[in-house]
């Protein structure tokens, strides 16, 4: 396609502009305030700048300023253990990525590929449970992994999520259903058994949606708070979001650390950032050689 | 243990065990019968909980103690899984609105036993405060730990401006006709876009500036910190039986004439709308912004107003009502064990060192909050003076008998759910004062349903 | 269920067909869907028969809980604020993360536009409404500031109750609609460029290519994106918790929000279990329709 610069051409690009500056601007505000004293953010509300610019706030959420800088600065005294839970969370969400997704892809290849009797009453109580309330499932998982004794562990964070959700064998069903027959029937002539043509056929064919399952379901696990909160308390599987947790919340009715919880959140986004830049290069790529498009 | 396991799957499963498996969670298992895990919620409080531990472990060799801190949000459910899973803390931290239910459902472990063994003086503690932790049933359930009582929070720098004396500000008087020299000076704190105050001629009350007095919402079943002063010095109360209230009186007419006069505020335009009020950040930060004159609060809030960078705070005493007297809510927290805990020996040692005046010393040192031993109070009224406050409002009502408890109940989750969205129907012009005869009903026929 | 592939004629066998090979490749799925969904849910099913407070034993009562539930004024008020929740997410943010999908389409292959866009999802729910609590604020907010100097008056966002609504609405389609959109795009790429250029050869203009072949093609996957996000926005909680919890008043009470209060704040789980089952049926039955409707079959391609 060639790039002429046509009035609807220039209309869409200024939409797109439009939107994405949307979408920044609340990360401006993020890391205006990250950057701004805590003590005097309230007085200067419409300054669009950081207000007294201190790198206050990143020193308390890393530990690097003591208790009583910290609460001098508004601040909880409470910090955070970075290396450590950038580790757990990078495990945590490595690991249900790939379990659920590759477990997911199988279930979901036996439900749009293969022929059983059965198959679609099957597949849609697979679909309702897409429709259970979390309620339902979190005390009664909750008890399960602490008699099974997985509690802080990281098993006990990881094996819920692990083997599949509905969402994401759904999500694939639908695509290995666009898949067309004619390659498949193909390879069956060619002597190719099933699990040639799911790892050789259809996995490398839905490897743009497959990608994007697996980030949106890194973000997810890697974003995942109250499970890892019941689950993993202890300091050795602590994740990233549980730890940052502690600002949130302070006091009853105390005015929170806005600064710290700022910083504390782009601290915790920045390895996800960085990981979606470097990854998705990667992705455009395999894609343009894999000749879907 | 072995034989037990896989019953105690089944039963775990089932979601009814929670005491069946208290006994061997595994937790439990992997750390030492002297061991002793402690939550709270505050985090402004966990260096000072960490000294007294420490100190405690001088003491006493053969405990320790694991601090485990939570944002109040969190703390509760987390606390909830706990006791159903068998995996609660043996000690923590809790609240006059949350134990009840607990005690209710044999959560929380009655320590009227260990307090006759070891003789526990509970005459050390501020006057009422160790009672209010004897439950509906006369059983004792915790040792208090600290205390709060309501002030207001002015901005000095607009008092000033405004012509106000301290004097002026410590001698209001208020009633709910017209809201006494109370109403004058929130009135005179009022400023509008053009710089008129609200008792001058030509205030805008369309275009307000500076509200006189703040405002964070309805209030819901206690209001602890909006209406709760207001409505006791005209004489009302929350309920009959208190202070475990088994018929309350929201729809008395002591209560709805404080509440319409409150309301009429908003009409005047000292206050905010409902709508404003609840559309983002608390009153704190408002106050911070330099938006209000006065800001009732609770003194727990002391740290945060002092955190408030532009804005020069001061305290001020509530004002006198039409029975004569500064009336204060008075509330605390205490230690309480969990029922289900096993190491109760450690547990208790850890409560009742928390609740000696060793402890109750380095609280009172950190300055946060005010120790619920009476001893120890002038070492946290000099660390607070230290800080650059006079905490004198806060201690007269209690120095004056002046005070009232938080209204308690098994239910208060159930008022709370009625009431809220009631006093803010109210707050919001959507319904009248008169119309909380209604709510009222509903909360006496929960609590009725309930007994 | 509708949601079926059409068996190709011809290769029909009245026998197990590949069930063998489906049982392995099923097994793991199974596994954890019987012990962490199946199970959990059955037994969420007896505890809505049951008044049980959590922290004593269930105590079976029958219907009572479905017969409270008609009289409960609070879960008919919740039922109808999240549908108005609902619609608005929905309609909207469907619409815009086709839009986006369809500009980075057609205008740009760059990854730095692709991230930006999907940025608001990396940033956890709860830190999301807090961002924007803080920026809607009435008295210090920036946009209610900004708001000012073009001379509109502010706006109590979140207080406002004919406001909060619709203000929970936005802040979700503001972090949902570059996930939205990614998931739309992808189904785009999945579309065979012969089948644009044989459009072009015919001289079709850009929007009948979009309504007559972009969004035909495009069903399967909009199908699945529409059935998910009614279902996750019918779930919304993290906001409504962070910023209104359940206020002014009752707009902002949505079902979910009510369910949790009930379990958690008022140990009521036997009601809570009760409505959840409620809930769970509706949304039963509005993605049944959804997918018959939409005829989320195979893809028009084939």
């Amino acid at each position: 396609m060639r790039r002429t610069l046509n009035p609807g051409r220039t209309v869409a690009w200024i939409v797109l502009i439009v939107l994405m500056l949307l979408t920044l601007f609340p990360f401006y505000w993020m890391l205006r305030t990250a950057f701004s004293d805590n003590t005097q953010l309230a007085g200067n509300p419409n300054s669009l700048l950081p207000v007294e610019s201190t790198l206050g706030a990143f020193k308390r959420v890393l530990g690097l300023a003591t208790v009583e800088e910290a609460q001098a600065q508004g601040g909880s005294g409470a910090s955070v253990n970075f290396w450590l839970y950038l580790r757990n969370s990078l495990v945590v969400a490595t690991v249900t990525t790939v379990c659920q997704v590759f477990f997911s892809a199988m279930a979901a290849y036996a439900f749009a590929r293969l022929r059983w009797p059965g198959r679609d009453k099957v597949f849609a109580v697979f679909l309702a449970a897409l429709m259970v309330p979390p309620i339902f499932t979190t005390l009664p998982n909750f008890v399960l992994i602490k008699n099974l004794g997985l509690l802080n562990s990281f098993a006990g964070i990881i094996l819920p999520g692990a083997f599949m959700t509905p969402f994401a064998i759904f999500f694939l069903r639908q695509f290995f259903l666009g898949i067309s027959r004619e390659l498949e029937e193909a390879a069956m002539i060619d002597g190719a058994g099933h699990r040639k043509i799911f790892f050789g056929l259809i996995l490398p064919m839905s490897a743009a949606p497959i990608t994007t399952l697996a980030i949106l379901t890194y973000i997810n696990s890697w974003n995942d708070y109250f499970w890892p909160l019941l689950v993993g308390q202890q300091e050795n599987v602590r994740v990233l979001t549980v730890a940052l947790g502690v600002f949130r919340s302070q006091t009853p009715q105390g005015s929170p650390d806005w600064a710290g919880l700022m910083a504390a959140t782009l601290i915790a986004a920045l390895p996800m950032i960085i990981l979606f830049l470097a990854f998705a290069k990667r992705i455009t790529n395999s894609i343009g050689f894999s000749g879907i498009k | 243990m072995t034989l037990s396991r896989r019953s105690l799957l089944k039963a775990g499963l089932a979601g009814i065990a929670a005491t069946a498996v208290a006994g061997c969670n595994n937790g439990a298992a992997s750390r030492g019968t002297g061991e002793v895990i402690y939550w709270l919620w505050d985090s402004a409080q966990l260096p000072m909980y960490a000294e007294a531990a420490k100190a405690f472990h001088e003491q006493n060799p053969q405990y320790t103690v694991t601090i485990e801190q939570y944002g109040w949000n969190d703390y509760w459910s987390k606390l909830v899984t706990g006791f159903i899973s068998g995996t609660a803390p043996d000690v923590f931290t809790s609240h006059s609105a949350k134990y009840p239910l607990f005690a209710d459902k044999g959560q929380v472990l009655p320590i009227d036993d260990f307090v006759a063994q070891d003789g526990v003086d509970l005459g050390i503690y501020q006057q009422g405060l160790a009672d209010r932790w004897v439950g509906a049933d006369g059983k004792r359930y915790g040792l208090p730990k600290d205390w709060d009582t309501e002030a207001y929070f002015y901005n000095s720098a607009f008092t000033e401006a405004a012509g106000i004396s301290t004097e002026q500000l410590n001698s209001m008087t208020w009633n709910p006709q017209d809201g006494g020299t109370f109403e004058e000076i929130v009135r005179r704190l009022t400023v509008d876009a053009k710089g008129r105050r609200g008792d001058q001629p030509g205030f805008d009350k369309e275009t307000v500036k500076v509200h006189g007095l703040g405002f964070a919402d309805g209030g819901g079943n206690d209001g602890q910190t909006s209406w709760s002063w207001y409505a006791a010095s005209n004489g009302w109360k929350y309920s009959e039986g208190e202070p475990w209230g088994t018929r309350f009186f929201y729809g008395d007419p002591k209560f709805t004439e404080t509440i319409a006069w409150w309301r009429g505020l908003i009409t005047k335009g000292y206050m905010p709308t409902l709508a404003q009020a609840k559309s983002g950040v608390d009153v704190t930060a408002t106050f911070g912004a330099g938006k209000y004159g006065i800001t009732p609060n609770g003194s727990w809030m002391m740290g945060a107003y002092s955190g408030l960078g532009k804005v020069k705070t001061k305290l001020a005493r509530l004002p006198e009502g039409p029975n004569g007297k500064r009336m204060s809510m008075m509330n605390g927290l205490a230690d309480t064990i969990w029922a289900g805990t096993t190491r109760q020996e450690a547990a208790w040692a850890w409560v009742k060192f928390l609740g000696s005046k060793q402890a109750q010393d380095i609280v009172a040192k950190a300055g946060v909050v005010f120790p619920a031993v009476k001893e120890c109070m002038p070492a946290a009224t000099a660390a607070f003076k230290a800080d650059g406050w006079d905490i004198t409002p806060f201690l007269e009502p209690v120095a004056a008998g002046a005070t009232f408890a938080y209204p308690a109940s098994p239910n208060a989750a159930d008022l709370t759910a009625i009431m809220s969205p009631a006093m803010d129907s109210v707050m919001a012009f959507e319904t009248d004062p008169a119309d909380l005869v209604e709510a009222n009903d509903e909360v006496n026929q929960v609590l009725a349903a309930a007994s | 269920m509708t949601a079926t592939t059409s068996a190709p004629p011809g290769r029909k066998r009245r026998n197990l067909g590949d069930l063998k090979v489906a049982l392995i490749f099923l097994g793991p799925a199974t596994l954890g869907f019987v012990v962490f969904y199946i199970w959990p849910t059955l037994r969420g099913a007896y505890l809505s028969f049951t008044q049980y407070s959590l922290l004593s034993p269930p105590e079976f009562t029958g219907l009572k809980n479905y017969e409270r539930m008609i009289h409960d004024g609070f879960f008919w008020n919740a039922l109808v604020v999240t549908v108005e929740y609902v619609a608005i997410n929905i309609g909207l943010q469907t619409v815009l993360a086709v839009l986006i999908a369809m500009l980075m389409y057609r205008l740009t292959k760059s990854i730095t536009v692709r991230a930006v866009i999907l940025l608001p999802y990396l940033v956890a729910n709860v830190v999301v409404a807090l961002v924007w609590y803080w920026m809607l604020d009435f008295q210090v907010g920036i946009v209610n500031q900004a708001l000012t100097w073009i001379g509109i008056d502010p706006v109590a966002f979140f207080g406002d109750s004919a406001w909060a609504i619709p203000t929970v609405a936005g802040i979700n389609i503001w972090r949902h609609m570059g996930y939205t959109a990614l998931l739309v795009f992808a189904g785009l790429q999945t579309i065979p460029p012969y089948v644009y250029e044989a459009a072009a050869v015919d001289g079709s203009t850009e929007m009948k290519t979009f309504w007559r072949i972009t969004l035909p093609l495009l069903r399967p996957v909009l199908v699945m994106v529409t059935v998910v996000t009614i279902i996750g926005s019918f779930q919304i909680f993290d906001t409504v918790a962070v910023t209104t919890q359940g206020g002014p008043i009752n707009a902002t009470r949505v079902i979910y929000y009510y369910i949790y209060e009930r379990a958690f704040t008022r140990f009521d789980f036997g009601y809570a279990s009760a409505m959840a089952m409620v809930l769970f049926a509706i949304l039963a039955i509005v993605s049944l329709l959804q997918l018959r409707l939409l005829r989320a079959k195979e893809s028009d391609l084939s």
